[in-house]
């Protein structure tokens, strides 16, 4: 009887083996995608490429292998400078909502450019698997700050900063050149260069409205550094400290500009116990915010750092603001010029661009480059 | 009375050891049948006599040299058990040794299965998971696991988890992100720069 009970126990374990490694064998299909760009898109499709995507089936999901290489046409009348795909496998899932925006671009109408990307998303099987990831395009922004596109991903947004940080700091790059030569031009390509590569990158992760630590709680108080020219001042901050957890970040910011403010972002940097300070996140705010008053701001949330961090000080700083009518300020290279900016964080994507076309082509590939704007 | 209780239940009976269910009809019939009670008396009356000679012992009785006979007979007995019928079995691996050899042999069979089918950002994730736990319980306690999806920024790029298991996870076409950002609403950025070209492509993943 007992010998039975044994053999029938492994014969059931090994027929679950089997079956993992069958599932492991078979379990893996093709990626059924669809590519959706409305009718009067500015941009239209001349051809995509999906090699390496695939679903793999992994408990009750299919764990999707999103790499896609589109070719698109600017079929508007006006250059497009960036763009917003979003990625689908399941909109209101955890998991399963990607994007790929392409920012920096120059794109002149007829003229074709590629969008490519890597994302690993999930999809409950019960969703069912036609199609099972979905491309669709979010919004594009023109040389004229225009915009198209259902804006779902608040990518008008953040594609403004993006495009109003580049203008800025080829304005700045051009300058440089014009008073400093092709000497002083290098020299700042270089140091941008040696920033980027000393930048400190730490784990951080951050979690909505949990406490997941028992250590003993305590508050801390922002510092902030100020900016003259910002429409927008940080007044008031702390944060509640528990071990290597920030949770739940109160601000108090006021509206010093005749505007409206509507959204804001602030930059928080964190310094542990060795001095090291690091951008640990952006802390945004959607809000109606009036000329000349003040408003508090508060995050349910918590960022979590390496088990051997200790938080020890906080500095905020404002990153970007909208304003009612849909325009936006942004830090000039001035206001930037801060020895911990510097230091923390990372250039404009433009920048990033023009140093990577130093490197690989030379300073006369840079120069080139800043003439086309 | 057509039929006579049995020997061996009239001797149960006049013992008084009948079961409670069967004595009221046995005393019923002995009553009234003249043989059967006849039979009764007689274990009765045999009972009385073997208890008064039960009550007799032999006459200079050595209970010493009585128990250690007993002993040594005893002794005797299971000597004399084990050279006519010795052991069949051979003398196997002890239990405890079977039991742990099974788990270990499971132990491999899950561990391999585990490596064929699991994703490898699952196993990494669990191995966080794991390292973290150990160095609380070694440094600070007990920490409690989170419930909902977490977003993470490292310098190998940005991931979406719940559970301990990747939800969404962004990475570089044949490269390592320039630049990575968090925001406390739940979501991440990380961005990267195609080394020919210097195009900027920036995926995000979100946790709402």
């Amino acid at each position: 009887m007992r010998s039975r009970l044994i053999a029938a126990f492994f014969s059931s374990v090994l027929m679950a083996y089997a079956q993992g490694f069958g599932q492991q064998s078979f379990g893996q299909q093709s990626l059924d995608h669809r590519i959706d760009l409305p009718h009067d898109a500015p941009v239209s499709l001349v051809g995509d490429e999906w090699g390496g995507s695939a679903a793999n089936v992994r408990g009750g999901a299919f764990v999707l292998d999103v790499r896609v290489a589109l070719s698109l046409r600017n079929s508007s009348q006006r250059r497009i400078h960036g763009i917003t795909l979003a990625v689908l496998a399941q909109e209101t899932a955890p998991g399963g909502k990607g994007s790929i925006s392409v920012p920096s671009l120059d794109v002149a109408p007829g003229e074709s450019f590629s969008v490519r990307g890597d994302l690993h998303l999930l999809r409950p099987i019960s969703a069912g698997s036609t199609p099972m990831v979905e491309v669709e395009l979010d919004g594009v922004l023109f040389d004229d700050l225009t915009f198209y596109g259902p804006d779902k991903l608040h990518s008008r947004r953040t594609m403004m900063v993006w495009e109003l940080e580049a203008r800025r700091d080829r304005r700045y790059f051009k300058t440089l050149l014009e008073q400093a030569g092709r000497e002083g031009l290098q020299k700042e390509l270089v140091g941008s260069l040696s920033r980027d590569a000393d930048r400190p990158q730490f784990n951080v992760q951050t979690v909505r409205g949990r406490a997941t630590n028992t250590d003993p709680e305590h508050e801390v108080q922002f510092a902030f550094l100020r900016f003259p020219e910002a429409p927008v001042e940080p007044m008031d901050g702390m944060a509640r400290i528990a071990g290597n957890e920030a949770r739940t970040p109160k601000l108090v910011v006021h509206n010093r500009s005749d505007r409206i403010v509507r959204y804001l972002e602030m930059g928080w940097i964190v310094r542990d116990q060795q001095g090291r300070e690091f951008l640990a996140a952006s802390v945004p705010a959607e809000m109606r915010l009036p000329p000349r008053s003040s408003s508090q701001i508060l995050q349910d949330a918590a960022l979590r750092f390496d088990p051997r961090t200790s938080v020890e000080g906080m500095t905020g700083f404002i990153s970007s603001v909208e304003f009612m009518d849909g325009s936006f300020w942004i830090p000039s290279r001035e206001e930037l010029d801060d020895p911990t900016l510097r230091r923390v964080v990372a250039p404009s994507p433009e920048e990033q661009r023009l140093v990577q076309i130093y490197r690989k082509k030379g300073l006369n590939a840079v120069i080139e480059e800043l003439k086309k704007f | 009375m057509s039929k006579h209780v049995t020997e061996a239940d009239l001797a149960v009976y006049a013992a008084g050891d009948v079961s409670w269910w069967a004595q009221p009809l046995t005393r019923l019939h002995v009553s009234r049948c003249a043989v059967c009670k006849g039979r009764a008396e007689a274990y009765r009356a045999d009972q009385q006599r073997i208890r008064e000679l039960a009550t007799d012992l032999p006459a200079g009785l050595d209970w010493d040299r009585l128990a250690a006979e007993i002993h040594a007979n005893i002794r005797v007995g299971l000597e004399a058990g084990e050279c006519v019928a010795p052991r069949t079995g051979r003398r196997g691996i002890p239990a405890g040794w079977r039991v742990a050899a099974a788990m270990a042999g499971f132990t491999a069979l899950l561990i391999s299965a585990w490596w064929l089918n699991m994703p490898a950002a699952q196993t990494a994730s669990l191995g966080r998971a794991m390292k973290a736990m150990t160095h609380w319980q070694i440094s600070r306690g007990l920490r409690f696991e989170d419930s909902g999806p977490l977003v993470e920024a490292t310098a190998a790029g940005i991931e979406l988890r719940e559970n301990g298991s990747a939800l969404a996870v962004t990475h570089g076409v044949n490269s390592r992100p320039v630049a990575v950002s968090l925001s406390v609403q739940g979501s991440a950025r990380a961005r990267y720069i195609d080394s020919d070209t210097g195009q900027v492509t920036i995926t995000s993943v979100y946790a709402q």
